[in-house]
Order: structure tokens, then C-alpha cells, then sequence
């Protein structure tokens, strides 16, 4: 049977139960080999020290561990870091560009879109999914598609605001 | 969670024969239900065969259905055009679950598998679920249940099935294929769930080994309309409390054909015959349309918390009604 | 306090952006959960499933050959503590794992530790635990009532004559659930000790409480530890108390030798950070026929748990918005197998005024009087009514006026259920709001240096208010510097003591001992000046700092180089310590006011499905002088947010039979989403307040209170249905 799992090397008791991953984690080749019960949230923060993705809940229901795989917007606490081996991975760290910030870093600060910060990752990296899903038409379109980031601190209003700036300016 | 070994078939025959070959050993799709249900120790595992790289993504349209491989996720399948015009209300049900981060993720299989919210199933340090443990108990009929199901349940199991999608594909008679240890069947998804008044710790027909590979969606017929209601608390990123699948087909001011399902009420998703049946030839009107929702939900089970739906469910069938033949009248 | 007002304008109120948004927008602001130092373990709580009872047995022989585990703690091998010390709104409720008594279900009974966060929570789930259950107390009809210490009886006149001498009444019963602050950072931290000395990374909102109960409870000295708190990811008051889960991480490091980082799980943090408690109030309200209210009687009661008390705080409000000759409030507390309960955001007025402010707008009702000429008839603006002696400060009658504006209240049809738009029931409603004043105790070190720049030091806490910001741009000011030429350094025990971040009290006390240190930084700079130098012989009320030079105040022009200064003695720094001084409130002659504020609403009800929608919210608020308006803006935006949940979704649900929380998820315990939240208008009005230099009030959780009597209100008001029991849930809400 082919799989990912068995490498070159003999396995043994305890390499059983590890894998290898070979991703791309914000334009750098990145190789982890970790627990198979590793998720891409664990991977990140632990293995990659990418601590930027934040663990709200650990249980797909706040969006703080928001990032994106091949482009798109998943939930990295609810992935197995194996499932991402050959993919493109970016996160809030690999948000800005080599120019300097991504216009919604800019717009957070700007329109206040933040207060504690701890779920500004996962709204980021969700939003900027938004603008390229075509969302940000309206702020009803905003705020039902950001509605899977929770913000406790309740900076919703200023975070659709920063949005529409964005997506005014994109357009 | 307990650790496992972890294999990433390419060919669906391969996958098949690893779960099959050991009974410790599952799926994995898109992770959104087992991942967390492994992290809560509900579900453990020893082997997980990921399955997300087999060649089951994608969606073939044809004149007069749609098979849509099992791997496809809950957005790209919104995202598909003769959905929007031909399946209006199953596009809406998807877009209505979950929030855009889990649609990227959840696959259309893996939505049809997926397993109850309930607290008390998924807590393994509450003893009493029938489900999880047959003939422990049902600890949610005696504590709190509001998200609960109040169909083809009873004092043994009310667990709910919250599946937004199923309730439109239920309602258009969808079927799986499945590929499995003895060969590949077809299955609708009419007799592919089963009621937990019908064995509470029996989710649905599939064995050991047993892999959905696609999901045959029948489009609506020219001319037919359909929509989706969900009733919840919040505005978004919530399962329903109660929800309505209507396709119909309006003959002048009569209905000319019609099929419901009613979602957040049952512990599978919920086809409303009886409601079809009294409405099917009918004019317009909202006292039988009560009616209706009445006789679907004449049979069910209620605890305190959950007494409500039986209301709320006759109503968000008779909202959608409304809606739906409005522009006939 | 220094008699001077201080110079403020230049960058105090400007909404400038937050300074720490750099580090927050790109994911380089460090919480407590992304501390990792070398050699860590990792640490995993486990908690009882019985609610009360004794731990008669944990095998842990088991655990102790997985993978990874270095060791199990329980009752039996945790080491003793001392009793915690008290501190101010902070202790910790138990020293834990001394004994195997259980006192609710989801008590720490055992602490395990591995290599790594898999291998802990792996070998976590597979304890078995033994038990002698006991029979709980958990209806709180069995319950022995209690008072608590910061909610004492208070009575003025006779509300039986002014119920008698009533020409319309109102009396109900409303309730409010148990709500759980769930930051949205998980809470946990990092400990280490080296010998006696102790670091610990942690998410508490206040560094020096947390310092004094580890110091204390582990009987080393204060000097030794050190908390560091850079960020944490909100609080809310989840924060506040020394929760044993700092106590078992720095336990475990100790006894191991090496750090030990523990994180709370979510469903963890329905149990072991505090919660609000539910809460029953029986009010009674009487009037006049012209409005004028002849007595308001508010009893209420919660929840607290065995060991350890509510906050209360329930009827704190009652006696001091309106004028009204007959008022009484009793408030008892009874204590059940349940977690233990701690403040969160505006504790007790949040609940106390979902109940007056309902009750107002029932008296306005049976009165056929707009609710809000009621609140204008009665608002108590001059004097408190409880004391009789004028407040600092008091806009609450501008807060109404300008909210009552901005809405166009004076477009609404009083008649419920007039304000139709095809299917949709529309209701505009409002209530008035205040919040105690609290001014704890604070300090700061302000200190300038040879190269024109400065920095401020106090071991507060910045928990997502703008703490970072609003010091640096008063210090700007103070200093006559600009904002990027100030360096604010917080979250950090080893700097000068703060208080926490709670009570809305951290701006207020901390502005005021920024003034303070600044006014002594200034007198050590005169106290460098030589005795030829134009400055010599001045006060330090009589100078000031501008652009990296001493001042006379009088006339600017008269001014020494701050680098000259220091040059003079062979320094490269000065600094200047300050204090809060509060003053002395009977010499001062007035009450210290809280912030005010009206909220107003407008709902959308369709109610054959019972669906509610809040579709605008204006709010005033009398926030005395704002230091940031851009930041104290999102302050009221947020507050809003959490008042929505509170109005329609939070209700931490538990299990009757055994004690057993029951939705501990954010799948299952809901708090508002992005489309819950209309557009607000959030609108500041007032002037500073007299009592403190600083003028500000506290305004983190003001914002909050009103929201949900204001939603209620509005449903009234769009079906004629009265909802008395939060929150209103669709079930209540299909007519």
C-alpha cells in the first residue's frame, strides 16, 4: 500500500505513531516530523514557532486558529498537521507582504478593529479570504462571512469597517 | 487523544481494504467532526486512513442530476452554479452551516456521517449514552436538552442530527454510492440514516470498511422552486434549532407537487411525507400549512427543554410556505 | 494630590491608534500560551465528576508508564500550601490539592505532567478516579442565605409608606443565568523557579496580586517572584482571582525542577476562572401619578459556591440613580456545590439593572408615561441620593437627551406593537445605566533621559482597554513629548505596583499616579538645578516639561535642557515616583461619581418564528474626560457586543443532579457573532470629573449595563409581551 507515513527508514514502535510532513509554511519549505496526533495548530505554534495562530477553543468554534492551506481559509486546530504534507500553508506571520504590511494590518490599527488582539490573527487571515472569496460586497456580506471568528472583546463594528476600507480600496 | 497510525492512501480500493482489514481503524476526511470528537476521547481510534487524497472531489453535472464526488467540500459545492439554479434550497442549507473556515474543510460525505452535537454524547466522562455505550442511558433526557431532536427519538436517545445540507437532499431523494469490503451499492438517503428510536447506538446502514465515494443529487425539475429556512438564535455560525427544506412546483394559484424535510428536530434528517401528502393539489393556505406541520410533528418525543420545537418546527414549515407560495398569490 | 490641573489637550482624547497594534496585527505580541522556554513540561488538569464528596483513590501507577508522563499530582503528593493571602478583588479561592475534598464537579483533583501537551492530555484521559461521593447541595431552595461584604442592606425612609402613599406600583421577579467570561485567550501559564526564586508567564490582570498570593502560599519572598504578563488575551474579570491552576503549575515546576507551562481548555474555562452567577431579583417600584417615585424595593440573591463567595454587587446601583425618598435593597448570596464565581464585566450592576431599568419602563408603562420622560422626572443629577452630597460629576440627564436625539425617540408610537414593516414586529426601547466609581490603588515610575526620550513603568496590565496607549499619550502631554518619544512598560511585577485591571478603576488610577510621578519627577529635576539657574528655587508645581526641557510653567520661555540638568550631576537618567492619592472624599466635599450612560434601541421581532434582531443601538456615556476617544469608543462598542449576549444568548447552562456544567463549548455556549451586531453609535457627552486630576471615569465596563433592560424594553415594546428571565430566547419570543 503506498502511504506518506512509511519513509525511508524502518519504522519502529515509536516511529509509528510519528510522520513526516513536508509543507511550504509562508513561502519557505518547512519539514516536521511529528506525532501523528500533531494538529496543523500544534505544528505551527509548537514544532514551527509560529505562535501568531492563535488556540481560542480547540474545537472548530472561534476562528482564532484561522490560517490558510492552498489559499483557503480552514481551521488549523481541527487539521492534522499530516494533511497539510505538499501544501501551502500561510499564516499571520507570512500575512504582510516584502513591501511592508498587508493593507488589512493597516486598516485593523487604523479603525481600531482589535482590543486584547488574541483573535486579530484569525480575523486577519480569514478576512483577507473574504475580500478574495468576492464577500465584502456589503457589511451584511462582511459580517456573515466573518461570523466564524469570534471577537469577545466585541471590536466587530470596527472590524467591518477596516474590511470595507480594504475592499473600497481593492476595488 | 490517543495516539494512532496514520496512512494517506491514493486509490479508493486501497483505502477501503486498510479500514476494512482492521477494526480499530477509520476514515478521515475533512476532520471537522472526528478530530474533535478524538480530542474529546469520544471516538479513538488506533488507525486513521486519510482519505482526502483520493480522486473523489469534483462535481459532474448531467441533464438530470448531479454526482458529486464525496470529497468535495461543503463551499465548492455552493459554489457550483446549477446548484444556485436548480438546487437553490441545498445551496442555501450550505451556506447557512457551519462558518466559510469548516465548508472549506467539511466534505459533502463527511456532512452526511457527521455525529450529534449532543454534550452528553460528546463528554466520555458522562456515563449514561445509549449511543456512545448502548444500554447506559440517555443522560440528556434528564438534564439540559435544547438542541435536541424531538423526532424518531425517545426516552432512550433524543440526540439530534444537524446536518443543514441533508435536509434538502433528503427531500430531493439524493443518493450515496458507497464503496465498501463487498463491493460498491447504492444507497437513497432515505433508508440510509436510522432513527434513534430505532436503535440508539446505530447511526446509519454502513459496516466496517464501508466508504461513501459520491453523492447522486436529482436537480429540480424546471419549473420547481425551492428554499431553506433556518431558525436559530443567533444570526450565524449556529446549528439550527429548527429549520424547513421546501421544493415545490405551483400549478396557478394550486401547489402542484411538493417535497419537505424538516431539519433540527430529528435524529435523522427529517422527510415530511405527511406534510406532502396534505399539501400536494392544494390551494394556498396558511391554516392547512399549520396543519400540515402539525401532522409531521404529531409524533414527537419531548423533555422540558425541548418542548418548544414541536411549535417552533410547525411554524418555521408554515414561515417557509409562506414565503415560497407568496409570489403565487 | 497636587493642586495644579495638569496641562492636557496636545495628545490626551486624540484617538490615536493603540501603540502595541503592530505587534498584535502581526502575531508577535506574546500571551501566555506562546511562552515556551527551554526544558519545559507540560502540564494537563484533571477534574472531578461528582460535584461533592472526598478523591479516595488515583491510580496513577498506570499513567506513570506512558509515553512522555513525568509525573501525577494529587492530593496525596502536591506540595502544601499556606492559606492565600487576601488581596484586593483577586485571591485565590482555595489552596488546592491539599486534601481530597470536593466541593463542585469540575474541581482540580489531579495535575498531570509530560514532554508534551498530547502525551499529558492522552495520559489525562485515562485517570481513574475513586470517589465517596456525597449528597450535594445544588437547589438553591436548600441553601442557607448569607449577606455578602461588599453588598450590605441599605435603606433610606420608609418604602412601606411610599408603596402605600403610590398611585400606580409595579412589582415582578426577574432573573438573570449564570454567563461565563470565556476570553477568548484561553488562560495558562509558564512557571519556573530557580531555587526560590519563581517567573511565571501568566494571563492574570493584575501581576502584583498574583505575586503576593504565590509569595505568600509557597512561603517565599515577595522579592523572589516575578509575574510577567506582557498580553493576555482579554479577561473581562476571568482574570482577577489566583486561580488554583497557578498554584498547580508552580507547584509542579517546583517539585520537578523544571518549567511547566499549563493551559486551560475551553470547556475548562466554563469551570475553573469564575463566572457570573444567576441571579433573582424581586423589585418593587412605586409611583406618583405625575411620575414622581414614592419607593423602589430591590431584593435580590445568587449563587455562590461552598468555598468560596460572590462578588454580589447586585443591588450596588439602587440606591444612587434616582431621586427617590423610599429605598431599600437587600441582597443575600447562598452558597451550592458550584464552581466558584468570580466578576465579570460590570459584576452585579449588569444584572441589578437588567431589573431596575425593566421595572422602570413596566412603571412607565402602567403610567401611559414615555419611558424616558420617566428617567428624566427622576434622575438623581445633583445630589446622591443616598448621601445627599453632590457628585464629582453626573451627565446622565445629557446622556438621555443626546441618545434620545441621535435616535429620534421622539419619532416613537408609545403604543406596543404599532411599529410594523410587513412580517416584522419593530421596537424602540431604553434604560439608563451607571457604574460605581473604583479607584484602587496604583504606581508609577516616570523617567526621563539624556536623549530627550522617556519612560513610564508600572506592573499594570493592558488586558485589550488601551492601557499601553492612553498612559503613553498622558505622559506625552505631561512631559511635552510626542507619544513615539514615550516608552510605557507594563506587565511585569518587578515594576512599580499596580492595580489590576478590573473594576474599570486601572485608568483612573493609573493616570493619576503617572500626574503624581511626573510632578516628583519634576521636583528632582529642580533638585539638579544649580543654584545660578533660572529655575533654582521653584516648586515643583511651578515647572513643567516641554520638549526635553524644564519649564518655568508661568513662562515658557525660561528653560533648561533636561540633558543640561543631568549633565549637571553626572546623571543619564531622572526619574520621579508617583502614587494615586485619593482624596479625601469628606474634606472634598462631594461623591466620587461613576460614569453614566443611556442606551437606546431598536429591535426587529418576526413573531411567528420568534426571531429577534437588534437593529440599531445608540449609547451615551458619561465617561468624565476621555483619554483616547478612538479606544474608548471600541471600549462602548465592545461593552454593546457583550450586553447583546447577555440580552439574547448567555446562559451557562448545569446539569440539576449533579452540579455538572452542561454547554461548556463556544459551540454551545453562544456569545454574539459579527452578524448579531448592528452598527452602533457610540457617543461620549460630559465633562472631566472634579474629583481626581485626572478626570477620567472608567468606562471598560459602563457600556455594558443598559443594553440588555434597553432590548427587553425595545420587545415590549415591538409585541406588548414582557420578558422578565434572560436571555430572551425564541422560545420566549414567538407570539
Amino acid at each position: 500500500m503506498k502511504t506518506t507515513r512509511t519513509t525511508a527508514r524502518a519504522p519502529s514502535a515509536q516511529d509509528q505513531y510519528t510522520v513526516d510532513v513536508f509543507t511550504v509554511v509562508n513561502g519557505a519549505p518547512a519539514q516536521w516530523r511529528v506525532d501523528t496526533r500533531t494538529t496543523l495548530l500544534e505544528a505551527l505554534r509548537d514544532t514551527a514557532g509560529l505562535t501568531g495562530t492563535k488556540r481560542g477553543c480547540d474545537q472548530g468554534a472561534c476562528g482564532a486558529c484561522t490560517v490558510h492551506v492552498d489559499g483557503q481559509r480552514v481551521l488549523s486546530c481541527l487539521m492534522l498537521a499530516a494533511q497539510v504534507d505538499g501544501r501551502q500553508v500561510t499564516t499571520v506571520e507570512g500575512l504582510a507582504g516584502e513591501l511592508g504590511p498587508h493593507p488589512l494590518q493597516e486598516a485593523f490599527m487604523r479603525h481600531d478593529a482589535f482590543q486584547c488582539g488574541f483573535c486579530t490573527p484569525g480575523q486577519l487571515m480569514s478576512a483577507a479570504c473574504l475580500l478574495r472569496e468576492g464577500r465584502a460586497g456589503s457589511d451584511a456580506d462582511i459580517r456573515e462571512y466573518m461570523s466564524g471568528n469570534l471577537c469577545r472583546c466585541g471590536a466587530y463594528d470596527n472590524i467591518v469597517a477596516a474590511i470595507r476600507d480594504v475592499a473600497k480600496g481593492t476595488d | 487523544m490517543r495516539a494512532f497510525l496514520y496512512d494517506r492512501p491514493t486509490a479508493v480500493g486501497e483505502a477501503v481494504a486498510a479500514v476494512a482489514a482492521d477494526p480499530q481503524a477509520a476514515f478521515l476526511a475533512g476532520g471537522t467532526t472526528q478530530v474533535d470528537l478524538m480530542k474529546d476521547g469520544v471516538w479513538t481510534p488506533d488507525r486513521l486512513v486519510d482519505i482526502t487524497r483520493l480522486p473523489l472531489r469534483g462535481i459532474l453535472v448531467e441533464s438530470q442530476q448531479l454526482k458529486v464526488g464525496a470529497l468535495t467540500t461543503m463551499e465548492q459545492l455552493a459554489a457550483e452554479p446549477v446548484v444556485e439554479q436548480r438546487l437553490t434550497f441545498v445551496r442555501e442549507a450550505l451556506l447557512l452551516g457551519a462558518s466559510v473556515q469548516l465548508r472549506n474543510m467539511a466534505t459533502i460525505g463527511g456532512n452526511l456521517l457527521q455525529r450529534t452535537r449532543c454534550r452528553y454524547f460528546r463528554d466520555p466522562t458522562v456515563s449514561a449514552c445509549n449511543r456512545r455505550s448502548p444500554d447506559s442511558g440517555c443522560a440528556a433526557v434528564d438534564n439540559v436538552a435544547r438542541m435536541h431532536a424531538v423526532l424518531g427519538v425517545d426516552e432512550r436517545c433524543i440526540a439530534l442530527h444537524a446536518s443543514d445540507v441533508a435536509v434538502p437532499l433528503i427531500a430531493v431523494e439524493a443518493s450515496v454510492l458507497v464503496d465498501g469490503p463487498s463491493g460498491q451499492r447504492r444507497i437513497p438517503l432515505t433508508e440510509f440514516w436510522v432513527r434513534a428510536d430505532e436503535g440508539p447506538s446505530i447511526e446509519n446502514v454502513l459496516g466496517h470498511g464501508d466508504l461513501i465515494t459520491e453523492i447522486d443529487i436529482p436537480l429540480l425539475p424546471q419549473g420547481w422552486r425551492s428554499g431553506y429556512l433556518k431558525v436559530r438564535d443567533r444570526a450565524s455560525y449556529e446549528f439550527a434549532l429548527t429549520s424547513a427544506a421546501v421544493a415545490l412546483q405551483m400549478d396557478g394559484d394550486m401547489i402542484g407537487d411538493i417535497r419537505i424535510a424538516l431539519g433540527g428536530v430529528g435524529s435523522v434528517p427529517w422527510r415530511a411525507r405527511e406534510a406532502e401528502e396534505m399539501l400536494r393539489g392544494t390551494h394556498v393556505d396558511p391554516v392547512r400549512f399549520e396543519q400540515a406541520g402539525r401532522a409531521v410533528m404529531a409524533s414527537a418525543f419531548t423533555v422540558p427543554g425541548t418542548a418548544f420545537k414541536v411549535d417552533l418546527a410547525v411554524r418555521t414549515l408554515s414561515r417557509q410556505l409562506l414565503t415560497m407560495t407568496e409570489a403565487s398569490r | 494630590m497636587t493642586a495644579t490641573k495638569p496641562d492636557l489637550g496636545t495628545w490626551v482624547g486624540k484617538g490615536i491608534d493603540r501603540v502595541d497594534g503592530p505587534h498584535k496585527v502581526t502575531g508577535s505580541a506574546p500571551y501566555s500560551s506562546d511562552i515556551a522556554l527551554p526544558g519545559m513540561l507540560h502540564a494537563v488538569v484533571v477534574t472531578s465528576t461528582i460535584p461533592a464528596g472526598t478523591v479516595t483513590k488515583i491510580d496513577t501507577s498506570a499513567l506513570l508508564t506512558l509515553p512522555g508522563v513525568r509525573a501525577v499530582f494529587t492530593h496525596e503528593n502536591f506540595p502544601r500550601l499556606n492559606a492565600p493571602p487576601p488581596v484586593l478583588f483577586g485571591e485565590a479561592p482555595v489552596a488546592p490539592m491539599q486534601d481530597g475534598r470536593i466541593t463542585f464537579h469540575g474541581q482540580e483533583i489531579a495535575v498531570v505532567v509530560a514532554d508534551t501537551p498530547q502525551e499529558a492530555t492522552e495520559a489525562a484521559r485515562l485517570i481513574e478516579v475513586t470517589y465517596a461521593a456525597e449528597p450535594p447541595l445544588l437547589d438553591p431552595a436548600g441553601g442557607r442565605l448569607e449577606t455578602l461584604a461588599l453588598s450590605p442592606d441599605t435603606s433610606r425612609g420608609d418604602t412601606e409608606a411610599g408603596w402605600a402613599a403610590a398611585d400606580v406600583r409595579v412589582g415582578a421577579t426577574y432573573t438573570t443565568p449564570e454567563n461565563t467570561n470565556n476570553p477568548l485567550g484561553l488562560m495558562g501559564c509558564v512557571a519556573a523557579w530557580d531555587g526560590d526564586h519563581l517567573e511565571i508567564h501568566d494571563s492574570t490582570q493584575g501581576t502584583n496580586a498574583l505575586r503576593t498570593t504565590l509569595a505568600v502560599m509557597f512561603g517565599v519572598p515577595e522579592s523572589g517572584v516575578r509575574v510577567h504578563v506582557p498580553y493576555l488575551g482579554g479577561g473581562f474579570g476571568a482574570g482577577l482571582n489566583q486561580w488554583p491552576y497557578k498554584l498547580l503549575a508552580a507547584g509542579a515546576a517546583r517539585e520537578l525542577g523544571r518549567p511547566v507551562k499549563l493551559m486551560l481548555t475551553r470547556p475548562q474555562m466554563f469551570k475553573l476562572v469564575g463566572h457570573r452567577p444567576s441571579s433573582e431579583h424581586q423589585v418593587r417600584i412605586g409611583a406618583a401619578r405625575d411620575g414622581t417615585l414614592t419607593m423602589i424595593e430591590h431584593r435580590a440573591t445568587c449563587l455562590s459556591s461552598i468555598d468560596f463567595p460572590a462578588v454580589g454587587l447586585l443591588t450596588s446601583g439602587t440606591p444612587h440613580l434616582y431621586q427617590c425618598p423610599n429605598v431599600a435593597t437587600v441582597e443575600r448570596t447562598v452558597r451550592l456545590n458550584r464552581r466558584y464565581p468570580t466578576s465579570m464585566r460590570a459584576p452585579g450592576e449588569a444584572e441589578g439593572n437588567w431589573a431596575i431599568e425593566t421595572a422602570m419602563d413596566e412603571l412607565a408603562h402602567e403610567l401611559g408615561m414615555d419611558p424616558l420622560e420617566l428617567r428624566l422626572h427622576n434622575l438623581a443629577t445633583e445630589l446622591d441620593p443616598a448621601t445627599g452630597k453632590p457628585w464629582s460629576s453626573n451627565a446622565v440627564i445629557e446622556c438621555c437627551r443626546v441618545g434620545a436625539e441621535l435616535f429620534g425617540w421622539s419619532r416613537r408610537d408609545p403604543r406596543p406593537s404599532s411599529m410594523r414593516e410587513g412580517d416584522l414586529l419593530i421596537g424602540w426601547g431604553m434604560a439608563t445605566a451607571g457604574f460605581f466609581a473604583y479607584m484602587p490603588m496604583s504606581q508609577a515610575r516616570v523617567t526621563v533621559y539624556a536623549d530627550g526620550t522617556a519612560a513610564v513603568r508600572s506592573a499594570a496590565t493592558d488586558i485589550g482597554t488601551g492601557t499601553y496607549t492612553i498612559i503613553t499619550q498622558l505622559t506625552a502631554d505631561l512631559l511635552g513629548l510626542h507619544p513615539q518619544q514615550v516608552d510605557f512598560q507594563l506587565g511585569d511585577s518587578d515594576l512599580p505596583a499596580s492595580a489590576h485591571s478590573g473594576g474599570s478603576g486601572l485608568a483612573s488610577s493609573l493616570s493619576n499616579a503617572v500626574i503624581d510621578a511626573v510632578s516628583h519627577l519634576q521636583g528632582a529635576l529642580l533638585d539638579l538645578a544649580a543654584e545660578d539657574s533660572p529655575l533654582h528655587g521653584l516648586g515643583p508645581d511651578d515647572v513643567v516639561c516641554r520638549d526635553g526641557a524644564l519649564c518655568r510653567r508661568d513662562d515658557l520661555s525660561v528653560r533648561v535642557p533636561i540633558a543640561d540638568l543631568l549633565a549637571g550631576q553626572s546623571l543619564v537618567e531622572a526619574s520621579g515616583d508617583g502614587r494615586l492619592r485619593p482624596p479625601d472624599a469628606a474634606a472634598a466635599g462631594m461623591v466620587h461619581a461613576g460614569a453614566y450612560g443611556a442606551r437606546f434601541v431598536e429591535v426587529a421581532i418576526d413573531p411567528m418564528i420568534g426571531r429577534l434582531r437588534v437593529r440599531r443601538v445608540v449609547s451615551v456615556t458619561d465617561g468624565g474626560r476621555i483619554l483616547n476617544q478612538k479606544l474608548a469608543r471600541s471600549q462602548i462598542l465592545g461593552a454593546t457586543v457583550g450586553g447583546i449576549g447577555q440580552a439574547l444568548f448567555e446562559d451557562t447552562l448545569t446539569d440539576p443532579g449533579t452540579g455538572r456544567v452542561a454547554n461548556g463549548t463556544f459551540g454551545d455556549y453562544l456569545v454574539a457573532v459579527n452578524a448579531d451586531v448592528p452598527e452602533i453609535e457610540a457617543v461620549f457627552v460630559g465633562e472631566p470629573d472634579r474629583y481626581t486630576p485626572s478626570g477620567t471615569k472608567g468606562i471598560g465596563e459602563i457600556g455594558l449595563v443598559g443594553i440588555a433592560a434597553a432590548i427587553g424594553n425595545a420587545v415590549f415594546h415591538a409585541t406588548g409581551r414582557r420578558l422578565r428571565d434572560l436571555p430572551m430566547t425564541i422560545d420566549q419570543l414567538m407570539m
